[in-house]
């Protein structure tokens, strides 16, 4: 571990451009290719205070700073590109939460890293669409969260309501969506609005731990607690008014549903087992890393093979549990407005993977490579025309979903060109965390942010009222500031904003 | 929701009355980022580890609204003292997140094997009181999603009768 004075470190970053820095070789050892981070004026503040802080003596914190870690992804074997850091980044388990790394598939020194995918495999947000207005749920807007609320099992120790034995999960972790279609819990047009269709096809439950296993089948269903969460939005703002159109939102005040959930205690568990077998891989393989929570294999080695494989099948997991909740999501409205989900017109808006891995084709230095992308907290952003996005959306790029925090405003924005060459189709997947849990509980009083939220016009129903500040917008950066730095970076575009009128979370 | 009269409080076995003494609370929550920090300590190692472990059940409910009506145990290898203690409290996650669903009180270790003879693995066996979670009994806290290594620490010096432990849990 080098140590420097702050001044020192501030050498090796440079300013390119008001929203984006460059991270110079030798900010950390054996970097094999430049860092890279984008920020606007108060994240870069944000930013360079983690580094500052870090710098202190007598700073034995837990994780290092988020542009630390960025460098050190950029020296794990086979990366190619840079290591890129997101507007939202902030210090996480290995790699930073916002990061983003490619790996090389034909060089056999290259790795998979389940800390470059996070505990939470495929985590990720849904966004649903209605017909209805902001007038039309105003009325019953509080009978219709606490319904919400009734039907989505929520926060720890919930189970999920959706029967299901040992059998049919393994049937939900090699078949994704396709289990759900099957079972008769979604449309067959939704499966068209996710990535990968809702199904990996690599995946393999034998690779799965009975663990993991036995962790997922009670919470099939679930929300979970943290930043999890199910909302009722209204549509703020359009900012380009042809691609809203393609995805169904016609004008202000149009009612969605957005929800953030992901793999539970299954993913949780695959990710567990993936870093304790690897670090024995690490051993064996004789692969160094400048931070031991950057257990990684080469993709290649049977470890590698099998996290992928059990990655495939948490990424399953996940689609199938958003999907239970999109089922159970479309029976509370229709009970509600006695109207059936088709005439409400519940579609799926679109679906992203905010912490996963997948193989994609990317341009590097003028050649076409396959590569292993590494996304945690960061989300895929096609532009126009890619293959791999939905035909409704061939002439808008993919839509882009990034959920805010409790009680602020959400986004959709479409994929570019620019961010498919600089960031390999990547961008940022939410706020962020600027503050401690522990300090927001001691700053900020529940009560407080209870009220606040009832006067901003929005119900809430949360299972853990105590723990609602650790999730208070103050906790987090400003998801317009993180929206605006990719905008303006050009690494994706504003479409809609949303503003949310009924919380759900655990 | 009133109090635990609601609920069936029968003990599903017979306990003595020195398992239903309580231990005494020697845990706190550090700050930390975006996970939470638990720093547990004893009069000796066993009871910094079985400390850790509690503290982490009190960070998914309220402690106090758990009741020993059952228990269970458990058993353990690791590799290292640390892997050991990382495999102690990801067992007692799953104890609470599968099948028998167990919110912890109390935990007493029965057997501490961390010097074992050379090329085997180190060992813990526990006895784990307390319930079933219920919701509308015990209020929800946070869910742990994992264990990680991140600064683990562990402080084990006798002669100063110094016993410690880090563990950042990720939620």
């Amino acid at each position: 571990m080098v140590v420097r004075q702050y001044a020192q470190e501030l050498e090796y970053l440079e300013k390119l451009n008001p929203y984006c820095w460059r991270i110079k070789k030798g900010f950390q050892p054996n970097m094999k290719v430049e860092g890279i981070f984008y920020v606007n004026a108060p994240l870069e503040k944000l930013m360079l205070e983690e580094l500052r802080n870090s710098c202190r003596p007598g700073m034995t914190g837990g994780f290092l700073p988020g542009v630390k870690q960025i460098a050190n992804v950029a020296a794990l074997p086979g990366i190619v590109g840079k290591s890129i850091g997101l507007p939202d980044v902030h210090s996480g388990y290995g790699f930073a939460i916002g990061n983003m790394a490619a790996f090389d598939m034909n060089d056999p020194e290259s790795i998979v890293s389940p800390g470059g995918v996070g505990f939470d495999i495929n985590c990720g947000v849904r966004l649903l669409r209605t017909n209805l207005f902001e007038k039309d749920v105003l009325p019953v807007k509080e009978q219709l969260a606490q319904s919400l609320f009734d039907h989505i099992p929520v926060g720890v120790g919930s189970k999920g309501i959706i029967p299901m034995n040992a059998k049919d999960l393994e049937e939900a972790l090699e078949m994704g969506m396709d289990w759900s279609l099957r079972e008769g819990y979604i449309w067959a047009e939704d499966k068209e609005h996710c990535e990968e269709y809702g199904r990996m096809l690599n995946a393999d439950p034998a690779k799965v731990s009975t663990r993991a296993k036995k962790r997922g089948l009670p919470q099939l269903g679930t929300l979970g607690a943290g930043n999890h969460y199910a909302e009722i939005q209204v549509v703020e703002e359009i900012y380009d008014k042809w691609a809203a159109c393609k995805m169904g939102i016609e004008e202000k005040g149009q009612v969605c549903v957005m929800i953030h959930s992901g793999s539970r205690g299954f993913g949780h568990q695959v990710a567990t087992d993936a870093l304790v077998s690897m670090e024995k891989a690490m051993k064996r393989d004789n692969i160094e890393t400048n931070d031991r929570q950057l257990a990684c294999a080469r993709i290649n080695s049977p470890e590698g093979q099998d996290y992928l494989k059990s990655m495939a099948a948490a990424a399953n997991f996940a689609w199938v549990n958003r999907s239970s909740m999109t089922f159970l999501t479309r029976q509370a409205f229709a009970k509600q407005f006695n109207m059936a989900p088709d005439d409400l017109d519940m579609h799926v808006i679109y679906d992203v993977s905010h912490n996963i891995a997948k193989v994609e084709e990317h341009i590097v230095d003028g050649k076409q490579k396959t590569l292993l992308v590494h996304r945690k907290g960061s989300t895929r952003a096609f532009p126009p025309h890619h293959p791999l996005i939905p035909v409704d959306y061939q002439l808008t790029g993919q839509p882009v979903l990034i959920g805010g925090t409790m009680g602020t405003c959400s986004y959709v924005l479409t994929g570019t060109e620019q961010g498919m060459l600089e960031t390999f189709g990547s961008t940022c997947h939410g706020a962020g965390r600027a503050l401690s849990r522990a300090k927001s509980r001691r700053n900020i009083e529940y009560t407080e942010v209870l009220r606040k939220l009832e006067d901003s016009g929005i119900s809430i129903r949360v299972a853990s009222p105590k723990l609602v500040m650790e999730e208070a917008p103050e906790s987090y950066k400003n998801v317009t500031d993180v929206v605006n730095t990719c905008h303006a970076a050009g690494i994706s575009k504003k479409c809609i904003k949303l503003r949310p009128i009924a919380v759900i979370k655990g | 929701m009133s109090d635990s009269e609601d609920y069936e409080n029968k003990p599903q076995e017979e306990f003595t009355a020195e398992e239903l003494i309580l231990p005494p609370c020697k845990y706190e929550y550090l700050d930390h980022t975006a996970d939470v920090q638990i720093h547990a300590w004893g009069d000796s190692l066993i009871e910094a580890f079985e400390q850790c472990g509690v503290a982490m059940y009190g960070y998914m409910t309220e402690i106090d609204k758990v009741e020993i009506l059952r228990s269970t145990e458990i058993e353990v290898k690791g590799s290292d003292l640390t892997n050991l203690l990382f495999m102690f409290l990801d067992e007692l996650l799953y104890v609470f997140s599968a099948e028998e669903f167990l919110v912890c009180k109390k935990l007493v270790i029965t057997e501490f094997n961390v010097n074992p003879p050379e090329g085997e693995d180190l060992s813990i066996k526990c006895k784990c009181y307390g319930e079933e979670f219920t919701l509308g009994k015990h209020p929800q806290g946070t869910e742990v999603k994992a264990i990680t290594y991140a600064s683990m620490q562990i402080i084990n010096e006798p002669e100063k009768n110094k016993f410690e432990v880090f563990v950042i849990i990720d939620i």
